[in-house]
């Protein structure tokens, strides 16, 4: 894609990357679109100062919307299994590979995400150390709520009270644990000066080139040779 | 502190009549025989019904107790007890349930969601949930409320005002503590229960049903030493505070970090 620069004959070139297929997006947002809900209706029963707002017919109305949500919120990652199974590994997979870049990721990203120094991030793959914590973190959560509110919602009564309390105790850790996570990922991805591209992926499934260069290079490059410029970065002593 | 009332409730005067369960019904307009909804069947027991619901709120058990020597048949007046340290009062997201006057646990239907956090954390198992619609969660819980409406006003509550065995009786908890202990020494003494003991003097802080029991309380599956169920310290003391905290350095952390990143970000350099 060109862009002509205003009031110029210049134009840049932008290369495109691919990064995330219609579906995926699709329910991103889906999976946003339900969440927050969630989280807001959640923390109703969570707040004493939202009392008012869980009380009587308000709070059946909550309980309901909460309910309503938490199908779809469940929707999203039946519909992404049956529907792309093998992205759907392929990105578990990822998900779940750290490596010692990881801690370098970890030390680096204060000083990057905080002051802008670039020099000291490693290499990443498709998705950096913070996003993939946060995807585990958002399975794993899935998994929770899945479970727990289930048996909250159809076998109270049935099952024995200790398994409710203890439904009721891990509902509400994951809440905290994904929530945390949440505002994080929503300041990084969306108020955070420096990433504005995450949105723009997120909107139109691509990276410029650029960004893939800087942020992801062992994608963009491939894991070997990325590795290998780092290494011979460091070597000089860095940027 | 105000004054505490509370239920004297005289096992071994209980004679299974079941008088209360039909005031408590009347009083506080529960459904009793509907044909077609609330039926009875005879599976064997004379207890009816099986369990406390939401349509009674008190109810006689029958148990059979021989301790090798004799052999009692027991009648226990079951009903919210009305905890010092009551769980469903903490665990309430709404505030329908709470401390009221002379100890009593009041219920607000009106305020109560139906979420049913009290049913699954009364170590009783007092509050019953009146399912209205699983599917969408609509429900309301119920409960004893020591007919709030009667005591607050002077009046004795239904149950005991019917009671023809004087078994029941209402007053000054430690009144009512005094004269359980006196039936007890009269019992051990005179009446050959050497296991006769006062049960809710202590118990979570102190119940405001206090028992003449002839036999140990677990011939009658009242738990001789309930406890405060950890899981709700845990969620609530502990879990839920810890996650305030998380909440808010969040919220502060991110800002901060918007504010600094702000002056130190080149977005001329930024890829």
């Amino acid at each position: 894609m060109s862009v002509r620069l205003k009031g110029t004959d210049a134009a840049i070139q932008i290369r495109w990357i691919p990064k995330y297929t219609t579906l995926e997006r699709f329910l991103h947002w889906v999976h946003t679109a339900t969440f927050i809900p969630l989280a807001l209706t959640g923390f109703v029963l969570f707040a004493p100062f939202l009392a008012p707002l869980a009380q009587g017919e308000a709070g059946t109305l909550i309980r309901l919307i909460h309910r309503i949500a938490a199908i779809f919120f469940g929707g999203v990652p039946i519909i992404y299994a049956l529907a792309q199974p093998r992205r759907m590994l392929m990105n578990l997979k990822e998900f779940l590979s750290f490596s010692k870049y990881d801690l370098l990721w970890l030390k680096g990203a204060i000083p990057y995400y905080i002051f802008g120094r670039h020099s000291d991030m490693p290499p990443q793959p498709r998705f950096n150390t913070g996003e993939r914590a946060t995807a585990v973190v958002m399975v794993l959560g899935t998994i929770t709520f899945g479970i727990t509110g289930l048996a909250m919602w159809f076998l109270k009564g049935i099952m024995s009270p200790f398994l409710f309390q203890l439904a009721v105790f891990f509902h509400d850790l994951m809440f905290i644990i994904t929530f945390v996570m949440f505002m994080v990922h929503f300041y990084l991805a969306v108020v955070h000066p420096m990433m504005w591209q995450s949105l723009v992926s997120m909107r139109y499934g691509v990276v410029s080139e650029s960004y893939a260069r800087a942020h992801h290079a062992m994608w963009y490059y491939g894991e070997k040779r990325a590795k290998q410029m780092w290494e011979e970065l460091k070597a000089r002593g860095g940027h | 502190m105000a004054e505490r009332l509370a239920m004297y409730i005289d096992t071994s005067k209980c004679m299974g009549c079941r008088g209360c369960q039909v005031a408590c019904k009347q009083w506080n307009d529960r459904q009793g025989y509907v044909p077609g909804v609330r039926e009875t069947h005879n599976v064997g027991t004379y207890e009816n019904p099986l369990k406390l619901d939401p349509q009674t709120w008190t109810r006689i058990k029958f148990r059979e107790y021989d301790d090798g020597q004799r052999f009692q048949w027991l009648f226990l007046k079951e009903g919210c007890m009305h905890c010092t340290n009551a769980v469903c009062v903490d665990v309430c997201p709404t505030g329908a349930l709470k401390y009221g006057p002379y100890g009593i646990i009041t219920f607000e239907r009106e305020l109560c969601n139906g979420c049913g956090y009290c049913s699954q954390f009364c170590p009783f198992h007092v509050p019953q949930l009146e399912v209205i619609n699983r599917l969408t969660g609509e429900a309301k819980s119920s409960k004893c409320v020591f007919c709030q409406d009667r005591t607050t006003n002077g009046l004795k509550p239904a149950c005991v005002k019917t009671c023809p065995a004087g078994a029941l009786d209402w007053g000054d908890r430690e009144a009512m503590i005094a004269k359980a202990e006196a039936r007890v020494q009269e019992l051990k003494a005179e009446r050959g229960f050497p296991k006769a003991n006062v049960y809710g003097k202590t118990q979570l802080g102190g119940l405001g049903r206090i028992y003449v029991l002839t036999a140990p309380p677990e011939a009658y599956d009242l738990p001789a030493d309930p406890k405060y169920p950890a899981m709700s310290t845990l969620w609530q003391k502990i879990l839920q505070p810890l996650g305030g905290i998380a909440f808010g350095a969040t919220i502060l952390g991110t800002i901060t970090a918007f504010f600094i990143a702000r002056r130190n970000v080149h977005m001329e350099e930024v890829e």
